[in-house]
Order: C-alpha cells, then sequence, then structure tokens
C-alpha cells in the first residue's frame, strides 16, 4: 500500500517557543537519500531525533512519525532496532571498547560483514584500536560503520562528515551511493557535498517552514539564499556545478 | 588494547593462581601459628567471609558502574554502603533481622542516587563527575547518620563504630550467604551480558539497539545495592573494592561484561582476603579494621583515576 519507509504527518516540533518545524508532510523510500538543510539551530538535529524516535517528547507539539506506516511509537524498540539506525551528532564513550567488538554489539540482523564496512569506510586499521583513543573523523566513521552494521534499511545520520576531511568526505559520499537499499537522511551543511551525496533535499527555512525536492530542483541560488539568509552563486566549471555562499 | 583470547587466558589464569595463592597465606599466616584446629574454627571462616564480601563489593561496583555509566561508581563512595550500614543500625535499634535491614538500606540509598542522577541519566552526559560529587556527598549523610544511631544506642547491643563505618572482618560472620550471593550476582550479570555491555554504549544507544533500558537498570539498581547491603551486613561499609577490581582489570584489557562478571568476584575476593591478612598481620597481634586499609589502597586509586579522567 504504501512504499515510504518513513513518513511524515503535520509534523510539528517547537524549541523554547519557536517552531523549528511546521506541519510537515513528507516521506522517503528505499533508495532515496535526503539531505536535511537548514540554518544553524533550525532544527535539523532535532528533527533527525524526532525522524529516530529518540526526539525530546517536551518538542513534539503535533503531528506523528510513521515507519513503514505505523506510529514510531507504537513500534516495541527491538523491532524498531531492526527498522531504524541512528547516528548521534557527537559519540558519548565512556569505558574503553575495541572497535570490531563495537560494531559486534550493534549487530540487530546479522546481515553485514563488520570488515567489509570498516574496508569500505577506511577503518580497517582501526578493527582493533579502542574507541576511546580515535580522533574526532575516525571515531565518525566507525560511528558510520556501526549503524550500517545494525542490518536497518532507514538510516538517520545527524552530520555523518562534520569531522571528516576532504578524501574521507568523498569516500563516505561514494559509500552512501551504494546503499541502494536503504532509505537515508543525512543532515549537512556543505551545499557541494550534498550535491554529490543526496538525491533528494529537505530545507528548514527560518519560520519553520519546510521544503522538499529533488536534488536539482532543490538547489537554486534564491532557494539556498532563502534558506541560509546569504547570496550563492553557481560557478559551472569541467567537474561540474559548484556553489559558493558570497 | 582488547585483549586476544590467549591473553584471556593467561591473565584469567594469573588471577586464579593470585587468588589461591593468597587463600593459602591467610589460612597459614596468623598470630597463633599453624594450629590445624585453629585453621578450621577461626581462621577459615574469617577467610571465606572475606572472600564473599570482596566478591559482592567488586560485584556492586561492576554493576553500579554500568547502572550510572561512570568508571567512578562504586557503592561506598556513592552511600549504598552506607545506606546499608544505616538501614542495618536502625533494624538493630527496632529488633529487626539485622541483613533485611540493610539490604532496604541499600535500596533506598540506591534508589535516591538514581533519583538524583535521573537528568544526567537522560542525556548523553551520563558519565558526569557531578554525579560522583552527588553521591558522595549522599555517602556524607549517611555516614553522619550512622554516626548519630551508634551514639544513641546503648553500646552492648551493637558492634562499634568502626564496623558499620569503615568495615571490619574481625568476628563478621554469614560466610555461606556472602559466597552464595556473590555467585548468584555472578550467574545474573553474566545472563545479561550483551545487554549491560550495550548499556555501556550509552542509554540512548543501547535504546537505539532495542535493549529495554529502564528494565534493564532496576536490575542493575536492585542487584547492586542487595550486594552492598548483604557485604555490609556481614562486615560493615568496606570502601573501594568495587572501584578498584573493574577498573584493574579494565586496564588490564578485560573489556566484556561476558568475561568481567566472574573474573571481578575473584578479584575482589583476592583483594579482600590480602587487605584482610595485611591487616592483622602489619602490627600483630593487634589487628587493624580491614575498611582503614583499604581506604588508604584505594582512596588514592581512586584521586589518580578522577584525576586523569576515565581514559
Amino acid at each position: 500500500m504504501n512504499a515510504a519507509l518513513i513518513q511524515t504527518r503535520a509534523l510539528t516540533l517547537a524549541a523554547a517557543g519557536r517552531k523549528l518545524v511546521h506541519a510537515l508532510d513528507w516521506q522517503a523510500a528505499v533508495g532515496e537519500r535526503w539531505c536535511v538543510i537548514g540554518r544553524n539551530a533550525a532544527g535539523k538535529s532535532t528533527l533527525l531525533r524526532a525522524l529516530a524516535g529518540v526526539g525530546d517528547a517536551a518538542l513534539h507539539q503535533g503531528g506523528e512519525v510513521c515507519w513503514l506506516g505505523r506510529a514510531s511509537r507504537d513500534w516495541p524498540a527491538a523491532d524498531a532496532a531492526s527498522l531504524r539506525a541512528f547516528l548521534p551528532q557527537q559519540p558519548s564513550d565512556r569505558f574503553p571498547i575495541g572497535v570490531l567488538r563495537l560494531l559486534e554489539l550493534s549487530l540487530v540482523q546479522p546481515r553485514h560483514d563488520a570488515r567489509a564496512l570498516l574496508a569500505a569506510l577506511d577503518a580497517m586499521a582501526l578493527a582493533e584500536r579502542n574507541v576511546l583513543e580515535l580522533s574526532g573523523g575516525e571515531r565518525q566513521r566507525v560511528a558510520l560503520a556501526q549503524c550500517a552494521v545494525q542490518g536497518a534499511p532507514l538510516l538517520l545520520l545527524d552530520e555523518p562528515v562534520a569531522f571528516q576531511d576532504p578524501a574521507h568526505q568523498l569516500q563516505v559520499a561514494q559509500w552512501l551511493a551504494t546503499l541502494h537499499q536503504h532509505a537515508l537522511v543525512i543532515s549537512a551543511h556543505d551545499v557541494n557535498w550534498i550535491a554529490r551525496a543526496a538525491t533528494h533535499v529537505l530545507a528548514l527555512l527560518p519560520d519553520g517552514r519546510c521544503e522538499q525536492g529533488t536534488v536539482a530542483t532543490m538547489l537554486d541560488a534564491e532557494r539556498l539564499a532563502r534558506v541560509y539568509g546569504c547570496a550563492w552563486r553557481a560557478v559551472d566549471g569541467e567537474a561540474g556545478r559548484f556553489w559558493v555562499a558570497q | 588494547m582488547p585483549l586476544t583470547g590467549t591473553r584471556l587466558a593467561w591473565l584469567a589464569g594469573a588471577l586464579v593462581a593470585a587468588t589461591l595463592a593468597v587463600l593459602v597465606a591467610s589460612l597459614l599466616i596468623g598470630s597463633a601459628g599453624w594450629d590445624l584446629e585453629l585453621i578450621r574454627t577461626l581462621r577459615a571462616p574469617r577467610v571465606a567471609v572475606a572472600a564473599g564480601v570482596g566478591a559482592l563489593l567488586a560485584l556492586s561496583g561492576l554493576a553500579m558502574q554500568a547502572l550510572l555509566r561512570n568508571p567512578l561508581a562504586d557503592p561506598y563512595v556513592l552511600g549504598t554502603s552506607g545506606g546499608a550500614a544505616v538501614g542495618a543500625l536502625l533494624a538493630l535499634m527496632f529488633g529487626v533481622t539485622m541483613a533485611f535491614g540493610a539490604a532496604a538500606g541499600a535500596l533506598a540509598a540506591g534508589g535516591l542516587l538514581v533519583l538524583l542522577a535521573r537528568r544526567a541519566l537522560a542525556c548523553s552526559d551520563d558519565a558526569s563527575p557531578r554525579l560522583i560529587l552527588a553521591g558522595a556527598m549522599l555517602a556524607a549523610v549517611f555516614g553522619a547518620l550512622a554516626t548519630l544511631l551508634l551514639t544513641l544506642t546503648p553500646e552492648q547491643r551493637l558492634r562499634g563504630a568502626i564496623f558499620w563505618l569503615v568495615g571490619d572482618l574481625s568476628g563478621a560472620d554469614h560466610a555461606g550467604a556472602t559466597l552464595a550471593g556473590a555467585l548468584l550476582f555472578t550467574l545474573a550479570l553474566r545472563a545479561r551480558h550483551r545487554a549491560i555491555d550495550r548499556l555501556l554504549l550509552g542509554s540512548e544507544a543501547a535504546h537505539l539497539l532495542g535493549e529495554a533500558v529502564r528494565r534493564l537498570r532496576l536490575e542493575l539498581l536492585v542487584g547492586a545495592s542487595l550486594a552492598a547491603g548483604l557485604a555490609v551486613a556481614s562486615a560493615g561499609a568496606i570502601g573501594f573494592v568495587g572501584l578498584v577490581v573493574p577498573h584493574a582489570l579494565r586496564l588490564a584489557g578485560v573489556q566484556r561484561t561476558r568475561d568481567l562478571a566472574w573474573l571481578t568476584p575473584l578479584g575482589g575476593a583476592a583483594l579482600l582476603m590480602a587487605a584482610d591478612l595485611l591487616s592483622r598481620s602489619v602490627v600483630s597481634p593487634i589487628e587493624l579494621p580491614v575498611g582503614a586499609v583499604m581506604a588508604l589502597v584505594g582512596a588514592p586509586v581512586f584521586i589518580v583515576f578522577l584525576l586523569r579522567g576515565t581514559r
């Protein structure tokens, strides 16, 4: 009946009296890679957390999030674990644990090969390391592998390339593009990375309104100006179109 | 670096050997020499209590560390043992079974701590040093209450202040109960090892992986409190075993709860037997309270861990 893996119906999120997301109707299906864009504090993380079912209930002002057509709050935790994985912005490691062991603990459906995932994310050399000793970028790539290894078709990734150097940003974008059996929702700031990594864009405007569509339709100078509050210029070169904020 | 199977086997073997060595030394060494009858009737029960109490305290620390997601958690430092001591004293005053009072007191103190930590536990910053400070203040309150109760109680009916406030193994009993309790707790932790390992990643991470976090935390709270209560009922409030043992094992590279669940009680038993041996042989024939010996060793270790951070 419904091909959407995840769907929102009139979802409204607010913090400190400010509407972050107003009456959002949206859905994502397998094979789609959505990027959520917006200014700082526009509500990207709040939205991703709500989509993942770990949002602060106090911020949830109305509407609902549905996974496979069923309200996310009605899903038992164990079933939800095999449907969605969530990458939070910051890991909060307290205890020493080896990377491979971490991936093994994150396995919900034994479908994925942890080592292959690490290799795809240029993290194979970290396999035996303790997570407490990793750099921010290394820890983030391990966290990406952790999300993928869970075996859930819906991946919600909050700023997955925030700590990555350019080479690894590119690598992560290429890896995301190989996840054909997944629906992805990603928050990110780098418009040029988004143009490469995403198929669709969901833009959060400062007044809580949302605009959505394919990357090609969503990335235009006028809209980017509305979203970010600064002027944008497209530069067409041999390697394609690049966006420059002015 | 995580331990490989071989290295873990070596470490476990070394720990077993050390425990046996301490056990034999504890049985043989003493002011009265090698009299077999004396060993059987006096030293063996005391060594068994030391082993049982040490195992319980170490396990209680391990469970509290998972519960509060804080590698510095310990039933003595965070007031659970103090709550047990107050509960036991109240039970003695009102003629209720002492172990029951200690268990109730430990549960109340543990519940209070979790209540205080509720906000910290809900967000990802659940290992904050503030939690340790709040627990330390809780411990101070229970210490003061225990002192007040001791002052108000007719002296003949109670063991001394040292027993309840820092712990003492001379005249301690309930060897069978402490050993059986430690064994049960070990089996329970092993049965839930995967869920506990996931909880160590964070309550949100565990929830995202499908764990029933609230239930697991309740189980850990009850287990840690009962273990501390039983230990206090038989030997008073001995500190730092629950902090030092799991921490040392983690430093040695043991990371999985599956392994920690049985290495921790073993280490706790060895540590407290050794501390007891030390406390009764340093200025023999005078016996020092073992809790004071443990605090002299444990408190500096705690300070080092605290200042160094958890890494």
